[in-house]
């Protein structure tokens, strides 16, 4: 009789230490969806976020809005463009967005690469690596191949060897030398320690690259997600995206 | 103590259920109409090839390498046996990341071989052959373990028998101890192919993805689901379908093999 | 002519054997297990290889140690019967018979197995597979298989230990005409005694390691070597001291009690050994007549089991005792358990062997 008692006691606990456990006078938990490229920046400014406990989840930001859309519900979602953030909004899944970075995309190369500029890039041989079509990485590389002229485009484009999820996938082909060049963000450069060099876009190629973020709609902290927004811009976490090459909204 | 079996039961439901709504709810989400339609749409098809093809590649290598290796291990013992047949079942234990990793580091452009790998003029990197070889890892050791146990449990005398009959090892090999071993070699081979198609983190770090020549089937679903993701479900739906003949044909050959085969 | 030498440690076991086997002949090597008489068998079919050996057989030299001679088994023309005839689970019979076939087009090998399973009369389950065949006709089955080897030498693994006690009798007579029908050497093995003196024309009893005694079953059944060939050959074994006595004839105090003379001639501490069917049995309130020169030990009945037309009797005496008489004579007798009767036979029929 006494160790079916245990184990029912012991059933019990589990379940309830399952549920989220909020006490009174404690930080509660903040989830934050956030795009690959701000990996670095949010994971050192997180801790220093005062109104809860951050926990981050980096994934391509389309990625993280399909699963906004099939009903998970982190607290805040950042993301590396504006479109998906409006797209959510319009479908009542988010507040209103607000811009809080930019970003800017260039050509990351190995260190010791002999490609100079984006007309190198259609040379012979040349393997690219690029994200794919639905992440924002991907799209602002093909609104940047749209600008050029389409005989050198489609150079560019079939040059292409990979079409990566998201922008460490690109990091890691270059890094690994399996890719001669890629088009990814400044800030993706910084982060990889010396290892690549970014070559810049002429202006008139560089996409409007500006990062919005809103809270979740349902989410279970919504004033700590608020103040978690607010900090992307006015905090910080904005000095810590600043430090690691974001440009101002 | 009637209320043993109950919770039995009860257990069986609990696990039926949670394996098999995710599976069901893949075609319930979606009208059979709209997914042969994203069937259709071109990636798709390219997916569908390539995986096929990249793991019928694979396995061929599994089979043909891993079949003797296994019987060698099986059938012999030597000093070190035990740390050689660990290295051999270690890529089923390692995360999918990890095996990218190792790959990379292996046979990687930057990798150790890298610089021979290169020399021979081979691309693994961003080629198909990189995906045979990401498969090929992964899914060896579910095949060589079933090998081994497979050829271990066949009774020696028969092999013995083979010797005395006039059939040297080898042919001893082929004629007896495979068709022997037969209802073991099969579902390692299930089980190897089953991995191989759905593998995904170590084909995307190794290989990359790109239509045709790297996106298998799991990586466009990847691809696809934020965007398509009808696209996802159709091809989901026809991995699964996959699955299930390969898994239904194995317990069918088992099946017969068990009718038609005895022991001595 | 088949030669087996084997010099070699099996693991606790010393194997020291050296045998020969004439064409047409039968060597049947009986002992207990872990004599080491498989792994003679082995040997000679090249699955063992001693540390010292010799295998000479059909004109060839299938293993010379001395030379680092070792014909590997699919080259040596052997016939090997396994114990438990190791037929393919998933070939039919026939094709079971035709593996050792090669060189020859399908249909031939079909025939020629065919025809040897109708040799054995398994004609009609050609087709069948191992798993549905029973323990004789399985039986069959390996003989063919091993016959279309057409060997130069056969050796036989236990070949009726796997039947059952109806199937055994009539494959020992179809195996026994086998045997007799082919010129080539056969080696067998077997821990049956009887099914030793059945099939061979000769043999060599073997315990750990070594053949302690080898001639025709006769020979053995009446001069027994030792007492472990007298023990394995089915004798009654009583142990007991033995004296010189008057009239060239040796009086044995047996331990426990009684005494018996024997005509052989030994000194100490001696084995007698007799035969079941050489003892007497009289009821014990006749008394023995005086004067008579039998041996007599009083015993009881523990155990009375008819075989056919005889019954066996296990006795107790100041030893164990075992008789065999005719079921006539039993029940004239009256014999059932606890029935006390005197155990008589001859001196001359008394074996003194040294333990």
């Amino acid at each position: 009789m006494r160790r079916s008692t245990l184990a029912s006691l012991l059933l019990v606990g589990i379940f309830a230490g399952c549920g989220d456990d909020v006490g009174a006078g404690e930080t509660g938990r903040l989830v934050v969806s956030a795009a690959s490229s701000m990996t670095e920046a949010l994971t050192a400014c997180s801790s220093d976020f005062s109104g809860a406990d951050v926990r981050l989840s980096f994934a391509g930001s389309d990625e993280l809005a399909a699963q906004i859309r099939q009903g998970v519900k982190p607290d805040v979602y950042a993301a590396a463009n504006t479109k998906l953030p409006d797209e959510l909004n319009k479908e009542g899944l988010l507040s209103k967005p607000v811009e809080f970075a930019t970003n800017e995309l260039v050509i990351a190369v190995p260190k010791d690469s002999r490609i100079k500029s984006v007309e190198d890039l259609g040379g012979d041989g040349v393997k690219l690596a690029i994200g794919s079509e639905s992440v924002p990485i991907g799209s602002y590389t093909r609104e940047v191949l749209a600008r050029l002229p389409k005989a050198e485009s489609a150079g560019i484009l079939a040059n292409v060897r990979s079409n990566e999820p998201d922008v460490k996938g690109i990091v890691g082909k270059l890094t690994q030398g399996a890719a001669d060049a890629g088009l990814v963000y400044v800030t993706d450069v910084n982060a990889a320690g010396g290892e690549l060099r970014a070559l810049k876009l002429p202006a008139e190629l560089e996409p409007d690259v500006t990062y919005a973020a809103g809270v979740v709609k349902g989410a279970k902290q919504p004033d700590e997600a608020r103040a978690f927004v607010n900090g992307l811009t006015d905090g910080g976490c904005a000095e810590a995206l600043a430090r690691a090459g974001f440009g101002a909204p | 103590m009637r209320a043993f079996p109950l919770l039995l039961a009860l257990a069986l439901a609990a696990a039926l259920t949670f394996l098999t709504l995710p599976v069901v709810a893949i075609f319930v989400n979606s009208s059979p109409g709209d997914l042969i339609d994203s069937l259709g749409e071109p990636g798709a098809l390219d997916a569908l090839w390539l995986s096929l093809r990249a793991t019928a590649m694979a396995l061929a290598i599994i089979l043909i390498v891993g079949t003797p290796a296994a019987y060698l291990l099986a059938t012999r013992s030597f000093r070190g046996k035990a740390l050689v047949v660990t290295l051999v079942e270690l890529p089923l234990v390692l995360p999918p990341a990890v095996a990218g990793i190792a790959l990379l580091a292996a046979v990687g452009p930057s990798g150790i071989l890298g610089g021979a790998v290169d020399a021979a003029g081979i691309e693994l990197s961003l080629q198909t052959a990189g995906v045979v070889v990401a498969l090929t890892f992964v899914a060896s050791p579910f095949y060589v373990r079933q090998a081994m146990a497979a050829f271990a449990s066949v009774d020696r005398t028969l092999l013995d028998a083979s010797r005395t009959l006039g059939a040297s090892e080898a042919r001893g090999f082929v004629r007896v101890m495979i068709p022997a071993a037969l209802p073991g070699l099969t579902a390692g081979t299930a089980l190897a192919l089953g991995r191989a198609l759905g593998e995904f983190g170590a084909t995307l770090m190794f290989a990359g993805s790109f239509r045709g020549i790297t996106q298998t089937v799991p990586l466009a679903i990847y691809d696809r689901f934020s965007t398509n993701f009808d696209s996802a479900l159709a091809l989901s739906a026809v991995l699964v379908a996959i699955s299930a003949a390969i898994l239904l044909s194995v317990k069918l050959v088992q099946g017969s093999e068990a009718l038609g085969s005895a022991p001595g | 002519m088949l030669r087996v030498e084997a010099r070699t440690r099996l693991g606790a076991l010393d194997l020291d054997v050296a045998l020969e086997v004439r064409p047409g002949e039968c060597l049947a090597l009986a002992g207990p297990s872990g004599a080491g008489k498989t792994s003679v068998l082995r040997v000679a079919a090249g699955l063992l290889r001693p540390q010292r050996g010799l295998v000479e057989a059909a004109g060839e030299t299938w293993l010379d140690t001395a030379r680092g001679l070792d014909v590997p088994p699919e080259r040596r023309r052997c016939g090997y019967l396994f114990q438990e005839y190791a037929l393919f689970p998933h070939l039919t019979a026939w094709q079971n018979v035709a593996y050792p076939l090669r060189g020859v087009r399908r249909r031939e090998r079909r025939q020629r197995a065919l025809g040897l399973l109708e040799r054995f009369g398994m004609g009609e389950l050609a087709d069948v597979r191992p798993r549905t065949l029973s323990g004789g006709e399985r039986q069959r089955v390996a003989l063919a298989r091993v016959l279309a080897r057409e060997p130069g030498v056969l050796l036989l693994d236990e070949p009726l230990s796997a039947l059952d006690a109806r199937t055994r009798a009539g494959a020992a007579r179809e195996l026994a005409s086998v045997l007799r029908a082919v010129d080539t050497p056969a080696l067998l093995v077997t821990h049956d005694f009887a099914e030793a003196a059945q099939l061979g024309d000769r043999v060599g009893v073997i315990d750990s390691g070594r053949v302690i005694q080898e001639g025709t079953p006769s020979e053995l059944a009446a001069s027994p070597r030792s007492a472990f060939v007298a023990d394995f050959t089915g004798a009654v074994v009583l142990t007991g001291i033995a004296r010189s006595g008057a009239n060239g004839l040796t009086h044995v105090d047996l331990d426990g009690g009684g005494e018996v003379t024997s005509t052989d001639s030994g000194e100490g501490p001696v084995a007698v050994s007799v035969y079941p069917w050489e003892i007497a049995i009289e009821p014990a309130a006749g008394g023995t007549a005086p004067g008579s020169t039998q041996n007599h030990l009083p015993a009881e009945v523990l155990s009375v089991t008819r075989i056919g037309t005889r019954v066996r009797l296990g006795l107790a005496g100041p030893q164990p005792l075992a008789a065999e008489i005719t079921d006539v004579a039993a029940d004239q007798l009256g014999l059932r358990a606890g029935v006390r009767v005197i155990a008589s036979w001859k001196p001359s029929a008394t074996r003194l062997v040294g333990v």
